[in-house]
């Protein structure tokens, strides 16, 4: 569990992270957007206890950050964009290191490294000097050794910065394979595709400030005036515009498409997709009319992110 | 996997060890540095001896010998003990620029452990090529030389000799270590160290022959003062490092 409220850091007259206030239950994902430079590396950095707040107070895993970061760093995991492993030393000897660091009691640590290792796939190689790794092959023993002592806290740097497109999707395929019922993750990322399929909530930070913080849905459905929809037929109905017209919650139908032998297409928005929908596909279906598909189109992540970020925060 | 509550990390002592042995071994297993200090730790004192003290003994007094062995002792011991600053040099600011610095910062460990293992772990490598250094050295003066040579070396100052490369190597350790979490490039750290500790070396050489000189008690003081002040610049370097300045430089 985290809790942050009002964060502030100041390096010099340079202003990095400004009243950030957040709250990571256990067992959920809080992905952290924004350009470069936001203040994403240094807001995780202060709630891992890497970095003192210049002001604010934040709780991680129940530990103060400000008074007790050494007890914070002790019962979280970081991962960064960059590994960070000693290419002289094998992944086996390199978790034994940080093992007895953390305090892993010397009879489980063994037990521990070969649990990892076989999860991450890491057995093979497990005492091969990681000099000839490949970057997935890295960032799956920094995931090693960022679980290694059992942290309830997570803190995921972009993670899969600089990786290939399938060691990117095997490392968020570790990710979601991290969330359980008590451990809260935090992933910073540029990818917002990344972002929406990981993360329960998305907190967006512009110029060291959170600009938007929501779930994934609500922030599209908040950026969205009305979600588009399109229902497809497999004939062309006349009275299909009155139909849709007459539906509650309906606004702007049209024909999209001329009508054919194929089929037609209607297009209609509305506010409230949930309701209005069902109310639709039944008014069409009693009107004896045959639904090919209905398709909801509303904002994207990115969307949301570029007006975010666009969008001057308030003093 | 479940998250479970954490564990205890270990004390300071224990926390040191872990980080100096760990560098202790990187250091040793860098081919280039391995290689230069087995020089500085055989072929030195072996060339040293063949074309610097056996002539030398050959045209000194009985009697001034003994002082001219302890010397060199001292000087045998130093030269691997140079490599202290080189991989001091590397603890901070070549672990900086590898990108390997941030797991451990961001681990319990506290700046002390982490200041006092990276100095640790910079000593002991050049320590022990150093006692090779010495021990060939002896060795050689005893085969090329002769036993009564060995033996004409005084007690006091061999000893004080002998205890000066592990204070020397201290002092250059934690200077070059000081530097080197302070500055963002190892090339920056090695210079800087260089710079700073070339005249500290320069007036140790010549106190070390004078010392035979003082007698005694000025030889235990020497030493004594030197470890103070080893001890004294450890506490105060690890004190006013601080993780965040080397954060800041990632």
């Amino acid at each position: 569990m985290i809790q942050a409220r009002g964060l502030r850091r100041q390096f010099g007259r340079l202003v990095a992270v400004e009243d950030v206030s957040l709250c990571v239950p256990a067992g959920t994902i809080l992905a952290l957007l924004g350009p470069n430079g936001a203040g994403k590396t240094t807001t995780v950095r202060m709630l891992a206890g890497l970095l003192a707040p210049t002001t604010g107070e934040a709780t991680v895993a129940g530990y103060d950050v400000r008074s007790d970061p050494a007890a914070v760093r002790a019962h979280v995991g970081l991962v960064t964009d960059s590994p960070g492993l000693h290419d002289q030393m094998t992944p086996a000897a390199y978790l034994e290191f940080f093992g007895q660091v953390y305090g892993v009691e010397p009879r489980c640590l063994q037990d521990r490294i070969a649990e990892l290792l076989d999860l991450f796939d890491l057995k093979a190689v497990a005492r091969t000097r990681m000099a000839g790794f490949s970057r997935g092959m890295q960032q799956k023993v920094a995931l090693a050794r960022a679980l290694l002592h059992e942290p309830s806290v997570v803190f995921l740097d972009e993670p899969t910065a600089g990786l290939d497109p399938l060691a990117a999707r095997m490392v968020r395929d570790l990710i979601v394979g991290l969330k359980s019922g008590s451990r809260s993750i935090v992933l910073c990322t540029h990818d917002l595709d990344e972002a929406e399929r990981l993360a329960d909530t998305v907190a967006i930070l512009r110029r060291g400030r959170i600009v938007a913080s929501d779930t994934p849905a609500a922030l599209r459905a908040a950026a969205s005036h009305a979600s588009l929809i399109r229902v497809s037929l497999t004939a062309h109905r006349p009275d299909g515009l009155a139909i849709l017209a007459a539906t509650e919650g309906v606004l702007d139908p049209r024909l999209e498409t001329s009508p054919s032998a194929a089929g037609a297409v209607f297009e209609y928005r509305t506010l409230d997709p949930e309701r209005t929908n069902p109310r639709v596909i039944a008014a069409l279906v009693s009107a004896g009319v045959d639904i090919v598909s209905v398709t909801c189109t509303t904002a994207s992540l990115e969307d949301v992110f570029a007006l975010a970020v666009a969008t001057e925060p308030a003093a | 996997m479940t998250a479970l509550s954490a564990r205890r990390p270990p004390g300071e002592a224990r926390m040191s060890w872990l980080i100096a042995r760990r560098a202790a071994i990187e250091s040793l297993r860098d081919r280039l540095t391995s290689l230069m200090s087995l020089f500085f730790a055989v072929v030195l004192p072996l060339g040293l001896l063949v074309f610097v003290v056996q002539p030398a003994a050959a045209r000194s007094a009985e009697s001034a010998i003994g002082g001219m062995l302890a010397f060199y002792l001292l000087v045998v011991g130093l030269m691997p003990a140079i490599s202290a600053v080189g991989i001091a040099a590397g603890q901070f600011a070549g672990e900086k620029e590898r990108g390997t610095l941030t797991p451990l910062l961001a681990s319990p460990a506290s700046n002390l452990a982490i200041f006092g293992g990276k100095v640790l772990g910079a000593i002991l490598p050049p320590l022990a090529y150093a006692v090779l250094g010495e021990t060939v050295y002896l060795v050689g003066v005893a085969v090329l030389l002769g036993l009564a040579r060995l033996q004409s070396i005084p007690v006091a100052t061999g000893f004080a000799m002998l205890v000066m490369v592990p204070a020397v190597t201290a002092f250059a350790a934690i200077v070059a270590s000081l530097i080197s979490s302070r500055v963002r490039t190892f090339n920056a750290a090695q210079q800087l160290a260089g710079l700073v500790l070339m005249p500290v070396w320069g007036v140790l050489l010549t106190v070390a022959i004078k010392l035979p000189d003082w007698g005694t008690g000025a030889l235990m003081g020497a030493i004594t003062g030197l470890v103070l002040v080893d001890a004294a610049l450890l506490v105060a370097a690890a004190a006013t490092w601080r993780r965040e300045e080397v954060l800041s430089q990632i």
